[in-house]
Order: structure tokens, then sequence, then C-alpha cells
């Protein structure tokens, strides 16, 4: 009994330096989250009603579906571009590796408003990209690439890519290149090599890459508030919207607490699988 | 011998390919708003017709953006002062302390990086509109520093994992207080740490437009909330000189960043 009264005070060794940041993650952080959490069902009265009104709305039922859609979209065609960067700048010579390197920590490092200001002015009916195809004669009306999803899928794609580019550079600089020749060796073809070696090998980098750009894409907010429309919003923008212009706290609220519940279930599902982030 | 680059032959041109694809692809956006920062066209007509510096002339009449810019720099450097601080503390604890709950406490500290930043937005406007923060230098500085404090932690935890803590002892057992020590030996030796930490934390703080599109006031509003507020009316060529600025100022930061880290780590 003497020596279990010493523990806790043994147990507390250290800690002191940690409260200042305690005390100010609990009362800017942890407090508004939870607090802000608890008016989804207490708003406008006990009860779980916003969540029901979420999901038996068409309109926001609709959100959901777009937000999932995009984010979807997004992580494929990430991926798809992605992958070949990364197994080319993983395996290319120092310089020129360094070189794309460089590209990609300076589009990363770019403002974002200042990058999805430049696709709003690419991407607008007289924008280069319309004037271009006109010119060329591939359509003859400007394409609507801007105030939808398309817009959405195009710029928030661009800001993913350095995220699916760089864990998987790094996963594929893992992999002992005499893997391969084995494969070689014992008579795979390059498809069956890269089928049955290369991307079992990869995939690991390919999923964290991938979980971690869907789960931001989710909750993004700048890039489809600036290059969506009012019509076919994302998560992010209609609680954005619940709150500041509707001011329907209740129902706001428990959209976030959807967000935060999928966001953490995912990365959940990511240190569980491939073991934290970095 | 797909790990083998001189062994890549026709699949290599292809791997090119894409990769100049998407290395265009994350250049051209910003060289173009650069461009057209510097272009005579009102309606961001590429090619510009001329060149001008117009619209940078704009920009420096408008006294609302220099105000946005210095708003800006302030809070970016108050909310990296005191995350670095507070990340110096807590990393002491995280990687000396004993205590239970440790891995649960770097867990709590990680959290303000992967909550969607929405959720954070909205909850810490809600509290700040009870208690008046709202639209005060006091309410950025407090938010910036939550979202900015993984981000000086990380640096921090890596640096001090990687001292040994006999030379802080040995200093201790020569006479020095333990503050003492840790002033003169332990910092100086994590001083790459710190340095890191403070220019991670001051560009989250610089970049960020979420949180404080939520905070701000006709009266107080950063740089990135001023943008926002433009490119929602038009797509005036003022906001491409704006944004151009604020990238080159990111990337000399970055780069300063890079010189200064090659010197101190002599």
């Amino acid at each position: 009994m003497a020596a279990n009264a010493s523990v806790p005070r043994r147990q507390r060794r250290g800690f002191g330096p940690a409260v200042p940041a305690l005390v100010l993650l609990a009362l800017f952080f942890v407090i508004p989250v939870v607090s802000l959490l608890l008016r989804s069902i207490l708003e406008p009265e006990f009860g779980l009603q916003n969540y029901a009104e979420l999901f038996a709305t068409s309109t926001y039922a609709r959100v959901l579906y777009n937000t999932f859609l995009v984010a979807f979209v997004v992580t494929a065609v990430s991926l798809l571009l992605g992958y070949p960067v990364a197994w080319l700048l993983a395996i290319m010579p120092q310089r020129y590796a360094n070189l794309v390197l460089a590209i990609i920590l300076v589009s990363m490092w770019t403002n974002l408003l200042a990058r999805t200001y430049a696709w709003m002015v690419l991407l607008q009916r007289t924008g280069l990209i319309n004037t271009t195809l006109m010119k060329l004669g591939l359509i003859s009306e400007p394409l609507a690439l801007v105030k939808n999803l398309t817009g959405v899928t195009i710029g928030m794609t661009y800001i993913m890519l350095p995220f699916i580019i760089l864990p998987l550079y790094a996963s594929i600089r893992a992999i002992d290149p005499t893997t391969l020749q084995a494969a070689a060796l014992c008579g795979a073809g390059r498809w069956q090599a890269f089928r049955r070696v290369l991307l079992p090998l990869s995939a690991p980098g390919a999923a964290a890459g991938g979980l971690m750009v869907f789960v931001m894409s989710l909750g993004y907010f700048v890039t489809p508030a600036l290059l969506g429309s009012a019509s076919q919003m994302m998560l992010a923008e209609m609680i954005a919207q619940l709150v500041q212009s509707l001011l329907n706290w209740g129902l706001g609220s428990a959209a976030a607490f959807i967000l935060l519940t999928v966001t953490l279930a995912l990365y959940a599902v990511q240190i569980r699988f491939f073991g934290g982030m970095r | 011998m797909l790990l083998t680059y001189r062994h890549l032959g026709g699949l290599g041109v292809a791997l090119w390919a894409v990769t100049i694809l998407v290395c265009l692809f994350l250049l051209v956006p910003i060289v173009f708003i650069a461009a057209l920062s510097f272009g005579s066209s009102q309606w961001l007509v590429f090619p510009p017709p001329s060149w001008t510096l117009r619209w940078y002339r704009e920009l420096a009449a408008d006294p609302r953006w220099l105000e946005a810019a210095l708003t800006s720099a302030k809070v970016g450097l108050l909310s990296a002062a005191l995350a670095v601080l507070l990340a110096l503390m807590a990393s002491f604890a995280l990687v000396r302390g004993r205590f239970r709950g440790r891995g649960l406490l770097r867990a709590l500290f990680l959290t303000p990086m992967v909550l969607p930043v929405i959720v954070f937005a909205v909850a810490i406007y809600a509290l700040f509109l009870r208690v008046g923060l709202n639209g005060t230098l006091v309410g950025f500085v407090l938010a910036h520093t939550v979202l900015a404090f993984p981000f000086a932690v990380i640096p921090i935890v890596n640096s001090l994992e990687g001292f040994d803590k006999s030379i802080e002892d040995a200093a201790v057992l020569c006479g020095a207080s333990p503050l003492q020590a840790k002033l003169k030996i332990t910092l100086p030796a994590i001083r790459i740490g710190l340095f890191s930490a403070a220019v991670f934390a001051f560009l989250i703080s610089w970049d960020e437009v979420v949180v404080a599109i939520f905070m701000a006031s006709p009266d107080l509003q950063t740089l990135p909330v001023r943008i926002w507020g433009a490119l929602r009316q038009d797509l005036s060529p003022v906001i491409a000189a704006a944004s151009t600025i604020l990238v080159a100022f990111t990337l000399l930061v970055m780069a300063a960043a890079a010189l200064l880290r090659r010197r101190i780590s002599r």
C-alpha cells in the first residue's frame, strides 16, 4: 500500500514543462471542438434530429455524395499521375531528381490562394485553356471548366499531387532493386514483374499517400469554395455556410461531427495498417 | 529491371513523359500568375499585350493591402514565437518525461495537424464569438499558435531525441545549475530544430486562410483574407500582384532558412 502511494508521484516525473502547452490546447482546441460537437445534439433541443435532417434532406445528402465523389476521383487521378513520377524519381540520376523534387516542393509551399487563383484564371471561359483548345479547333464552344465539380477536381488534384508523390517516392526508393533482377532471372516479363513485385512492394506507400489525400480532400474548404459553385457544394463549405450565413449551429455542428469522425476513423486505419504518419 | 534506370528502355520514355507533364502541371500556374502580374491586360489576356508595373503600383497605393501584410507579419511572428516556446517546453516533457499517458499527450499535441481545419475554424469562431476575441490580434495569434504548434513540436522533439543528455548532466556535475545547463548546452545543441520549428510555425500562420476568414473583421485582416475577399469579387490583376508577392516572400523565407541552416549546422 505504501509503495502504491508513491507510484503516482513517480509517474508524473517530467510532466511539468508540458503544462503550458496543455493549457493552451485545452482552452483553445479541445474545449471549443468538444463544445461545438455537443451543439449538434443540444441545439435546438436534445436529440439526434440534426443528424436525421442531414441524411434525410436531399440537398445535404447530395453534398455528402459530392464530397466523397470528388475526394475519390482526386485520390485516384493523383495516384495514376503520381505513381510514374515517384517511380522515375526514385531511380533517376540525382541531379535530375533534385530538380524534380525542387519543383514539387516549390509548388507545395506556394500559397494555396495563389495557386487556386491561377486555376480560376486558367479555367475560366475566356481562359488560356479554353482559348487554346478553340484555336486548335478541338472545340467550338468554351467548356465549362470552372464553377463546377470539374474545376474543383482539377484544382484539388493539383494541390494533392505532391502528397502522393513524396510518400510513394520514399517507399519505392526503399525497395531493393535486386528483387526485380531476381524476378527477371526467374523469367518474369516486365508486366509480370511490375504486377507481382513492384506494385505489391510499393503498395503500402501508395495506400498511405492515397489515404492521406482522400482524408485531406474530404475536409477541403478553399479550393472547392473558389473553383466550385454554390449548387454543387462540398462538406466544408456547407459547414461554413450553415454556421456563418444560416446561423444553424446545430446542423453545422452535426456536419462537422460527421467530417471529424470519418477523418479520425481513416487516420486510425492508416496508423493501424501502415504504422503512423512519418 | 524495372528499378534500374539504364535498363528502362521504352518504358523510361513513357515515365519521363508523365514526369515532365506533371512537373509542367505543377509549375505552369505559378509562373503564369507571376507573368500576369506584370501584364498590362485588365482581363488577364495571355500572353499579355505589353508589360507594366501598374498592378503593383495600385497595390502599393491601397493602404488596406499594406495593413493586411503588416497584420500577417505580426500574427506570424507572435504565433511562431509562442508556438516555439510552448513546443520547446513540451518537447522536454515528451522526450525526457517518464509519466503515464506520454503517448497520449504526444498524440494530442499532433492532433491540430490532422483535424480538418474547417472543424477547428468553426469551433474557435464559436468560442471567440462568446468571449469577444474575433477580429482581434490576440484571437488571431491564439488560433494560429494552436495550428502551428504541431509543426513546431515535430522538429524540436526530433532534435532533442538526437541530443545526448549526458552532456547536459556533465555540465551540471561541473557546477552549472540545471537551468544554466539547459540554456547554455542543450539549447545551442538543438538550435537547428528550434530554427526549423520557427520557420515552419511562421509559414503555417503566414499562409493560413480558413481560420483567418472566420476570425477577420473589416478592420483586421491578414493578407490571405484580403486576397480571398478580392477573389470573391473579381479576378483583377492586382490579386496576381499580391499573390506574386506572397509567393516570393515564402520562397525567400525558405531560401534564407536553407542558407542559415547550412551556416548554423557547421
